[in-house]
């Protein structure tokens, strides 16, 4: 998937930015005018089948641990599908609102708590749910450019030029949010630097647990019955008044913890 | 044989062996029949003329020689010129009558056939009524398109590339023996089987006048033409010097006609007539699936609020999202960098549990 963005940032980019002195380089590079398009066609219809893929898995996924188990209960009904998908963790909810007030207030001085992330995190979510937004618009806008003559049997030849600002502007901000936000907050942010492994091992450290999804860390550890081995949340100071130094959590207890809280971030 | 009907004899083939050594060299050499390099060779050659403008006087021989014109002597175009050194010379008036025999006709050759063509299109000073139009003085002569263009010749040996295949060159000399008149043909030919410019050059060209912010106001045009041209995936890869995207003179030149006949859009025998404009896209070589509705796409799309709206709002619409999310995220990030250095500092202190 990464790589599928990397080479269609690549092979658009110099097509936005035609004048500049890069522009050109990084073309031929792919090809040229004649090899480039191809390129990009290639990438993006190969991250389409990867987005309709996580489409199947997701529905699959909701399917088998919600729906299905609400079948059995007896409980199926719109009502309460509805409740549980809005329920879903990976779903914004009123939590990640209020996680962005205590963000901000801790930035700001205001306050020296820094928000407890449940399992999604707010930044997860919406490095989560940008790029759906991205695939859709960028996706369908791409396939319209690329289908022109279908497409405008049925509607108006303008659809085009509005598939082009679509596919172009929504480019540039996903390229921007990825290597901005994205690589800050999984890349150069100093808790991950130089990167996070979460999206090639599936587990975080026990660290990173403590600072960026406190709550979820708080209630594994206390389900394991860890809590006095709890690591503190970030920015908090170490309680020695208690006459205590700060626990060190026991390398069992890491790879027990770790083994639940396997993260979706990527 | 009388010795009157010798002499007549000889005297004839004196004649015809004077002209033949007279003549044959110079023409073979080049066009330079009156030796105007001899002085024009110099690249320094220059002058100030009248009005105050630098005129550089000098013809680089090289390109010359490569050029569609190489054959046509100095002379043929500067008809003023009848002495050396020479007084100022006139505008060369592209409309004259050549040396140049045209083949088909066997007629002296001459562009003039342009200037009607011209003054039929949408680029003629005058109006159907023979008035001078607004802003005439703004038309298109010759020189504002044209420079002295160079060969571009193509070779066609199993695979179609530029240059001269001299397989098929080969084929030539079956009947044409002169080596310098079947490269010369060779390039008159095939340079004329594709344009002379490619799509970038052309609306570079055609950008001189149309993206002329005054000129665009002046005749109050819709667009800046080569600007917005360049917005399409068409301009884009023409920039990329691709040729095998349309530019400005295939959708907006009747196909078939000279490109000096482009008519005006309202013509309605113009094939960007709204009526007609399904016809270009539909070519062939293009989108031979388009349907109507498809050469209703704006090939001049411009972001502006009177002319496109919606387009103006839509666009307007990403820019604001792209900046409502970047900028507080930016926001966010430098100030995690700074409250990173100062984790426990806070106005307000949480109470010690």
């Amino acid at each position: 998937m990464a790589s599928c963005v990397i080479a269609l940032i690549l092979t658009g980019m110099p097509l936005k930015f035609k004048e500049a002195f890069w522009a050109p380089y990084l073309y031929n590079l792919f090809g040229g005018i004649h090899v480039a398009p191809i390129v990009h066609k290639v990438a993006g219809s190969t991250l389409l089948l990867l987005f309709a893929y996580h489409l199947i898995y997701v529905f699959v996924t909701i399917m088998e641990n919600y729906i299905m188990p609400l079948k059995q209960k007896g409980q199926l009904s719109a009502g309460n599908v509805i409740k549980t998908l809005i329920n879903l963790p990976i779903i914004p909810s009123l939590k990640d609102l209020e996680d962005i007030r205590d963000l901000l207030k801790y930035l700001l001085f205001i306050s020296d708590k820094p928000p407890e992330g449940a399992q999604f995190t707010w930044k997860e979510k919406f490095d989560y749910w940008a790029p759906f937004w991205g695939i859709v618009i960028i996706g369908s806008s791409g396939l319209i450019m690329w289908n022109k003559e279908l497409v405008t049997r049925v509607l108006p030849g303008e659809v085009i030029n509005f598939a082009l600002i679509a596919h172009s502007d929504e480019a540039l901000l996903a390229m921007l949010f990825l290597f901005i936000w994205h690589f800050y907050n999984v890349h150069f942010s100093l808790s991950v630097f130089p990167m996070g492994t979460v999206f090639l091992t599936g587990y975080l450290s026990e660290e990173q647990m403590a600072e960026e999804h406190h709550q979820q860390y708080r209630e594994v550890m206390t389900a394991a019955g860890l809590e006095d081995q709890m690591l503190p949340h970030h920015g908090t100071r170490p309680q020695k008044d208690a006459g205590e130094d700060v626990p060190t959590p026991a390398e069992d207890s890491v790879s027990d913890l770790s083994g639940e809280a396997k993260s979706t971030d990527n | 044989m009388t010795l009157k009907q010798i002499l007549k004899s000889v005297g004839g083939l004196c004649i015809a062996v004077l002209c033949f050594t007279l003549f044959l060299p110079l023409s073979a050499s080049a066009a330079d029949i009156g030796n105007c390099l001899l002085c024009h060779k110099y690249p320094g050659l220059s002058r100030v003329d009248e009005e105050g403008n630098f005129r550089l006087l000098y013809v680089n021989e090289d390109i010359f020689r490569q050029s569609v014109h190489s054959k046509i002597k100095c002379e043929g175009c500067h008809e003023d010129i009848k002495k050396i050194p020479h007084d100022p010379v006139k505008k060369v008036d592209c409309f004259i009558q050549c040396h140049v025999v045209e083949p088909s006709t066997e007629k002296k050759f001459s562009h003039k056939d342009v200037q009607s063509f011209l003054e039929a299109s949408v680029h003629a000073k005058v109006d159907e009524y023979g008035n001078h139009k607004k802003f005439s003085e703004d038309m298109p002569t010759c020189l504002d398109c044209h420079d002295n263009p160079l060969y571009r010749p193509l070779s066609f040996f199993k695979t179609v590339r530029p240059g001269i295949s001299e397989t098929a060159a080969g084929r030539c000399r079956v009947c044409h023996k002169k080596d310098e008149f079947i490269y010369r043909f060779y390039n008159h030919i095939t340079t004329r089987l594709h344009k002379i410019r490619n799509p970038r050059n052309v609306a570079e060209v055609c950008a001189r006048c149309h993206d002329n912010p005054e000129i665009v106001e002046r005749h109050e045009m819709t667009t800046r033409a080569a600007y917005s041209y360049g917005e399409t995936f068409h301009g884009k890869a023409a920039f990329f010097l691709s040729e095998r995207v349309p530019d400005c003179l295939d959708c907006h030149v009747n196909r078939g006609q000279s490109v000096h006949q482009m008519l005006s859009s309202s013509n309605p025998n113009s094939i960007t007539h709204k009526n007609n404009k399904e016809m270009i896209c539909s070519n062939l070589d293009c989108h031979p699936k388009a349907t109507p509705g498809f050469s209703a796409y704006k090939v001049h799309p411009e972001f502006n609020l009177e002319k496109s709206p919606a387009k103006y709002y839509f666009t307007a619409f990403f820019l604001i999202l792209a900046g409502g999310t970047l900028l507080p995220l930016m926001g966010m990030m430098g100030l995690d960098l700074i409250r990173r250095l100062f984790p426990h500092a806070a106005l307000k202190r949480r109470k010690k549990s």
